[in-house]
């Protein structure tokens, strides 16, 4: 009895047990491939469309049967970037830097005046700028301007001149400027080039530039400071309406001419580096007309006629002053002329 | 008022280019122009998929945003929608597009492009409803019809769907739900990201307060 009792005792052990142990396989054998997984994750098989999205996210090339630049990209990331550079940067960015430096020429001019001619004017004229140079000059000024107003018109037209001449008419003004800038735009190749190789001999850096650096050009008060043909701000003014030319010239061909493929990333760049060029080039020219014009007593006569008065050279061009006397062989002035050639200088006046 | 979107289940699309050719035909859209193409990634790899795209008639439009002329609208339906008699060829709305919708049928020396043609969800232009005029600019209207885009009722597979965005995504989302898989709605991201519920859950057009 005792030992049938124990048999059955066993049974029953053996059957939870097995239940139980079945339950436990049940439940833990499926997590085996997890529990691998966790512990070597490199057999992962990934969600091929989990891929594709991201290859489309990251600009990843496809193909079409339709023929167009970019026209395999799905989505253009770029164009986001370009936006925000465009709306939130370039416009209103730009037009604060040109309006600040219009109001400080405008405050400079109401405070310090214009710089007169020190000792009045003599009335004795010398050749400044032969014909050729005026010539470069203001085809360089007409070709600037048509170009920077174009651009200006395009790139602010839309807040400024909407208002005033509706849509249609706006749509009208900017179809011309568009136009213009687009074929007008290639010959300011022609007038850079033509700048560059009529100033560049009296624009390189010289002895003396950096004192009249430091000095501010004697704008800031105090003496004059002595200069040669172009003093040093000239000289920074054309090297920037160079490099910046270029860059605008580079740039602008690449807008221009989008007949070789380039695709919205390139043009693009291109745009913000156009942009940024010309609204450089656009504020410094503010300066260098101011200087031209009001701001110099007897400065405009060398851009009109050619001429200066001698006072005018005397103060502010000493060493050019020098030399053009030097040049001319007359006795008057030989002690000074023999000082300025010694500091190597040589510059004599074009058509004197 | 309805609330017009596009959109293609990669799941479904075979690269047919019917909607492509249907686009063309209907809008009768000028020589080299595609408002409508249709993308494969991967081609010939596992994983291969198709998508087609057209302008998705964004929320808060690049194009309209960079325009220097303005001349971009969107239509009570949501359909963005621009001015041919504005437009003067610039190029900068295809610069700005994510999907690259805006088409130009020349592209020749000294920027000249013509005038910016892109996708109008079947709903032509400015001009009177269904004039020849509007047809010989922006192409058909079939929206003022109470019909569809041709594009998505010609789809063989009913991979791409238009019409109220509500109901276009009821759709995905079942299709979705039974299949199990890839739930993902080309664009949707990108162009209606600036769309916002207000306080009574109705879906309202436009950016957040402040920004762009």
């Amino acid at each position: 009895m005792a030992a049938q009792t124990r048999t059955a005792n066993r049974h029953h052990r053996i059957i939870i047990w097995s239940l139980l142990l079945l339950v436990a396989a049940t439940l833990l054998l499926p997590l085996i491939p997890y529990a691998m997984d966790y512990v070597d994750p490199s057999g992962t098989v990934p969600n091929p469309g989990a891929d594709l999205w991201r290859d489309v996210r990251n600009g990843n090339i496809g193909t079409s049967q339709v023929l167009g630049v970019d026209a395999g990209v799905l989505i253009n990331d770029n164009g986001e970037r370009w936006r925000h550079f465009r709306m939130n940067q370039l416009i209103p960015v730009g037009a604060m830097f040109m309006g600040s430096v219009l109001a400080l020429i405008v405050l400079f001019y109401l405070v310090r005046g214009p710089l007169r001619i020190q000792g009045g004017a003599t009335g004795k004229m010398i050749r400044r700028f032969s014909v050729f140079e005026r010539t470069t000059h203001w085809f360089t000024v007409g070709l600037f301007w048509l170009l920077a107003l174009t651009g200006l018109i395009l790139l602010y037209g839309r807040f400024v001149l909407i208002p005033v001449l509706g849509p249609e008419g706006f749509g009208l003004t900017a179809s011309a400027c568009k136009e213009a800038h687009n074929l007008f735009g290639p010959m300011f190749l022609v007038a850079l080039l033509m700048m560059f190789f009529t100033f560049v001999k009296d624009n390189i850096y010289a002895r003396g530039d950096m004192t009249w650096l430091l000095k501010g050009g004697g704008m800031l008060g105090g003496d004059h400071v002595s200069a040669g043909r172009f003093n040093a701000g000239e000289k920074i003014w054309f090297w920037i309406a160079m490099i910046g030319g270029a860059v605008l010239i580079g740039s602008g061909f690449v807008l221009d001419f989008a007949v070789f493929g380039q695709g919205r990333e390139v043009m693009a760049i291109s745009h913000v580096l156009h942009g940024i060029a010309a609204l450089i080039v656009i504020t410094v020219s503010f300066g260098h007309i101011y200087l031209g014009t009001a701001g110099v007593e007897g400065t405009i006569g060398s851009m009109v006629n050619g001429e200066v008065d001698e006072a005018w050279a005397k103060s502010h061009h000493d060493r050019w002053y020098a030399e053009v006397k030097a040049a001319e062989g007359g006795g008057e002035n030989e002690e000074s002329a023999g000082g300025t050639a010694a500091t190597g200088v040589a510059s004599p006046a074009r058509d004197a | 008022m309805a609330r017009m979107k596009f959109l293609c289940d990669a799941e479904r699309c075979i690269e047919c280019n019917a909607c492509v050719t249907a686009c063309k035909n209907e809008n009768e859209v000028p020589w080299g122009v595609n408002r409508r193409r249709v993308v494969t990634i991967h081609d010939g790899s596992p994983g291969e998929r198709s998508l087609s795209v057209a302008c998705m008639h964004c929320s808060d439009a690049p194009c309209a945003a960079v325009c220097p002329v303005d001349c971009f609208y969107t239509t009570d339906d949501g359909v963005v929608l621009h001015d041919k008699d504005i437009c003067i060829g610039c190029g900068y709305c295809f610069y700005a597009c994510p999907f690259g919708a805006p088409q130009f049928p020349v592209a020749e020396a000294f920027g000249q492009r013509g005038k910016m043609d892109k996708c109008t969800f079947c709903a032509g232009g400015p001009l009177p409803d269904n004039s020849p005029e509007e047809y010989s600019k922006y192409g058909a209207n079939r929206l003022a019809e109470g019909k569809l885009p041709l594009c998505a009722e010609m789809c063989a597979t009913r991979a791409l769907i238009a019409g109220d965005g509500d109901t276009v995504s009821d759709i995905f989302r079942e299709r979705v739900t039974w299949r199990g898989s890839s739930g993902f709605a080309h664009g949707w991201g990108v162009a209606y990201k600036n769309q916002h519920r207000d306080s009574k859950g109705k879906a309202v057009e436009g950016k957040a307060a402040g920004g762009d």
